[in-house]
């Protein structure tokens, strides 16, 4: 089934409303309780045209992507658009599209507090999660306090269950690709979580291998496992990614085994503040490192890929900073920028075929 | 703070700076040519020597602060209020970078930022600070090392991001004002966060300062502010005045009190003797472009090194810029500081800041200034650096005719990295857009 007739049979055959989000950190669950399936906008396989005429050509092509997207009419079945307030990029065009476009889709904001996080950041983030609810209350009626409980720890189970696989990854047991690995990971940007919760079990299930010591372990961070031709790249070379700083993955993933409070509230705040660090949200350089060397040593890697979005500020002003703290640990890295939908250049193949050679 | 640094400081400040400062304009009196009138503007501000002088010491004075005073490098944007109640020596990185791009020094020390791994896509106020921080580069003489980097992200999440780099360089403290973004009206859910913070951020700012806030000091830092902004707003407002005073070019350099001195004596004495001068200008009919035809706004930050240059091209055409929503942005808010009740009011006045502000509310304000002031034009600068005032500014252009009937022109440049400024292509537009005018 395409994901636009997954889209559609969720609407006809359960009556759920269908949400476009931008990146990144958003409280699907809340989503999930009103009987909202949220669909994660972050590489929509557009050619960039429309969105030309808005946005500067300084503006990374995830928002590119994403503007061009809506401008398209590809998107004008959706209930709303939710913008989490990510970048600088997300915000200003989340106004845009709010205030001058006139798309006719309800848009919905989510602010998150910025770290260093302190008691204010905590009660304000409550208020947020509660502000975002009685929103969509106000338009589909309340949700059912039973059910929002329901759903997070239906969160927190597909976290576990994410673990899981990103243990067995790290691992090296998983019998898949790079690129099956990260399009199974991805579903969860689109799939009901009864269904993407069933895809993980069943990912689960497939056959073990052996461990291969002698294969080339690396660490991704970034925003995004994209574009294609990149993870395509590191499996022709035999490279296995062990585990990923990425804002759409691990970023937003629970620390396994995740803590119930048995408060729905209380556990998605709980869950906000336990998530990995991240450069869109203002974390520290000594938490970032701290995060991506402790995925080094599980992972027994051998190096970092930073691959960047052009353009894209909060990863690249602290990308100087994390590659020297690796150096300085005598772990190999390599930065790379790239657009989201493009293929890979020449010089970017050969730059990573130098770089596994080198870490090889 | 060591009693030799205080003393230190205290010399240069009673003493020293005076001194150095008089015997610089001796020489420079003694040196200069006569220099001859230029006939496209009219008579220069006088008060531009006290700027410069008052500009000078500041930049001076900052050299011997180690020790004598805690150093804070702050945001143009964050609640500067809280660390004068202290005593804090505040500098201003977006100030200086503005300083280095006029002397068109960005590109020279933005590279030893980039040799260090930052990307040449990142703000280039940021890329100045960082590349002055690793290799001393400024025509600032010197900055003190920072004690404590205080920032507020209502102009962009970029500065935080910017200020982390920065806190992790010094190993000082980073206290953030978290303001959140305004996509509709502010709620009173923001501000109690905001107000929050201004509670929580005393203590770790106390710590660092090794003295305790005084309440009553601060409110008398809040008067400053907020009568300072008072007056950078009349001082604006002369400029609706038909020819007007002064052009938006002036405006650019003096608004360097309003941003770093903010919530001094120096900064609200400055402008009222700016003020007084433009209301005389005004009343006498002195125009600062003799001659004015066509009255223009420019949106976002100024092209630093180029302001001469364009001050004389639009001059030249008879066009004078007489509002813009830059210079705006230190008036239209900080005078709702108000001392009975400074904690929730200070939200307000620093959440409601333009670049944290939605679209909706720019293109109000911008079709209300373009009332005002009797607008012709819009000139847009597309600040390479700055996301935040550069994303939508195609849309404004757009409905800014639809509206208006406006006439617009878009340049693709940046605040101080003259390598993103395309001359021929900026001319190319210039000319386009004069003919549109007609001038
Ligand atoms: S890629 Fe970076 S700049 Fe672009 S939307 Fe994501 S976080 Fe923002
Ligand atoms: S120029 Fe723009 S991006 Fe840079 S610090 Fe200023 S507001 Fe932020």
């Amino acid at each position: 089934m395409t994901r636009k007739e997954y889209l559609l049979t969720q609407i006809q055959d359960f009556g759920r409303r269908i949400f476009g989000v931008f990146p990144a950190q958003y409280p699907r669950e809340i989503l999930w309780a009103h009987n909202i399936l949220p669909v994660e906008i972050w590489d929509p396989p557009l050619a960039l045209e429309s969105a030309k005429s808005h946005l500067q050509p300084y503006i990374c092509s995830v928002v590119q992507g994403g503007l061009e997207l809506l401008l398209s009419g590809k998107a004008a079945f959706l209930d709303g658009l939710l913008f989490p307030h990510t970048c600088d990029s997300i915000q200003n065009a989340a106004s845009l599209v709010n205030d001058y476009l006139s798309l006719n889709i309800p848009c919905y904001f989510f602010q998150h507090p910025r770290a260093p996080y302190r008691e204010s950041s905590r009660k304000y983030y409550l208020a947020q999660l509660k502000a975002l609810d009685s929103a969509l209350g106000k338009i589909y009626g309340p949700a059912d306090p039973g059910e929002l409980a329901e759903r997070v720890a239906q969160g927190q189970n597909i976290s576990d269950l994410l673990q899981k696989i990103y243990g067995l990854r790290e691992k090296g047991r998983l019998a898949s690709s790079n690129l099956d690995f990260y399009e199974t990971v991805r579903q969860g940007e689109y799939l009901w979580p009864d269904d993407f919760g069933s895809k993980l079990e069943s990912f689960l299930d497939l056959p073990r291998k052996d461990a291969e010591p002698d294969r080339i372990r690396i660490i991704l961070s970034g925003v995004l496992p994209a574009p294609r031709g990149l993870l395509g790249l590191l499996d022709d070379l035999g490279v296995g990614i062990t585990g990923d700083d990425l804002l759409s993955c691990s970023r937003r993933l629970l620390p396994s085994p995740t803590f119930q409070i048995n408060d729905p509230w209380a556990d998605l705040g709980q869950d906000y503040f336990s998530l990995p660090p991240c450069s869109t949200k203002n974390s520290s350089i000594g938490d970032r490192l701290r995060y991506l060397l402790r995925l080094i040593k599980k992972g027994r890697a051998k190096g970092v890929l930073f691959n960047t979005v052009k353009f894209c500020e909060p990863e690249l002003f602290d990308l100087p900073n994390l590659r020297a703290g690796l150096r300085e640990r005598g772990i190999p890295s390599l930065a790379v920028e790239t657009e989201v939908g493009e293929p890979l250049s020449g010089a970017l193949k050969t730059r990573v075929e130098a770089f596994v050679e080198m870490i090889g | 703070m060591s009693l030799p640094a205080k003393l230190r400081y205290g010399f240069m400040k009673d003493y020293g700076a005076p001194w150095l400062l008089s015997l610089r304009d001796r020489r420079r009196a003694a040196m200069r040519k006569p220099r001859r009138a230029n006939p496209l503007f009219g008579p220069p501000l006088k008060c531009s020597g006290r700027l410069k002088e008052i500009m000078t010491r500041h930049y001076l004075l900052a050299r011997f602060a180690s020790g004598a005073k805690p150093v804070a490098w702050v945001s143009s944007g964050a609640p500067v209020e809280l660390l004068r109640a202290l005593d804090f020596y505040t500098v201003y990185p977006e100030n200086h970078g503005a300083l280095c791009g006029a002397q068109r020094m960005g590109p020279e020390i933005c590279a030893a930022a980039e040799e260090r791994g930052y990307n040449q896509d990142l703000c280039s106020y940021a890329r100045i600070d960082l590349g002055h921080a690793f290799s001393g580069r400024t025509p600032a003489g010197s900055l003190p090392r920072p004690d404590v980097l205080f920032c507020s992200n209502n102009i962009c999440q970029t500065v935080m991001y910017w200020y982390k780099e920065l806190a992790h360089l010094w190993g000082a403290p980073l206290v953030l004002f978290d303001t959140p973004f305004n996509f509709g009206e502010v709620s009173e859910g923001d501000i109690s966060y905001m107000k929050a913070q201004t509670k929580e951020i005393i203590p770790q700012l106390e710590k660092i300062a090794g003295r305790e806030f005084s309440e009553s000091r601060f409110q008398k830092v809040v008067d400053l502010s907020q009568e300072s902004a008072g007056l950078w707003g009349r001082i604006l407002e002369t400029l609706k005045t038909r020819p007007a005073p002064a052009t938006i070019f002036d405006a650019f350099v003096h608004l360097a009190p309003i941003v770093s001195l903010r919530g001094l004596p120096v900064a609200l004495d400055y402008y009222a003797i700016l003020l007084k001068e433009l209301e005389e200008r005004a009343a006498q009919g002195i125009a600062a472009v003799p001659g004015e035809k066509k009255r223009l706004m420019w949106d976002n930050i100024a092209i630093w090194y180029k302001i001469r240059d364009f001050a004389e091209l639009f001059a030249a055409r008879g066009c004078n810029f007489v509002a813009a929503t830059y210079t705006n942005a230190w008036a239209e808010t900080i005078h709702l500081l108000d001392r009975s009740k400074p904690w929730e009011s200070m939200a307000r006045a620093y959440s409601l800041v333009i670049l944290n502000n939605n679209l909706r509310h720019r293109l109000r304000l911008m079709t209300a200034m373009a009332r005002e002031y009797g607008v012709d034009g819009l000139v847009i600068h597309s600040a390479r650096s700055c996301k935040p005032y550069s994303v939508g500014q195609y849309d404004i252009k757009r409905l800014m005719m639809d509206r208006l009937g406006l006439p617009s022109v878009v340049i693709e440049a940046d605040i101080t990295d003259f390598r993103n400024f395309s001359e021929e292509q900026a001319r190319t537009r210039l000319e386009a857009f004069f003919e549109g005018l007609g001038v």
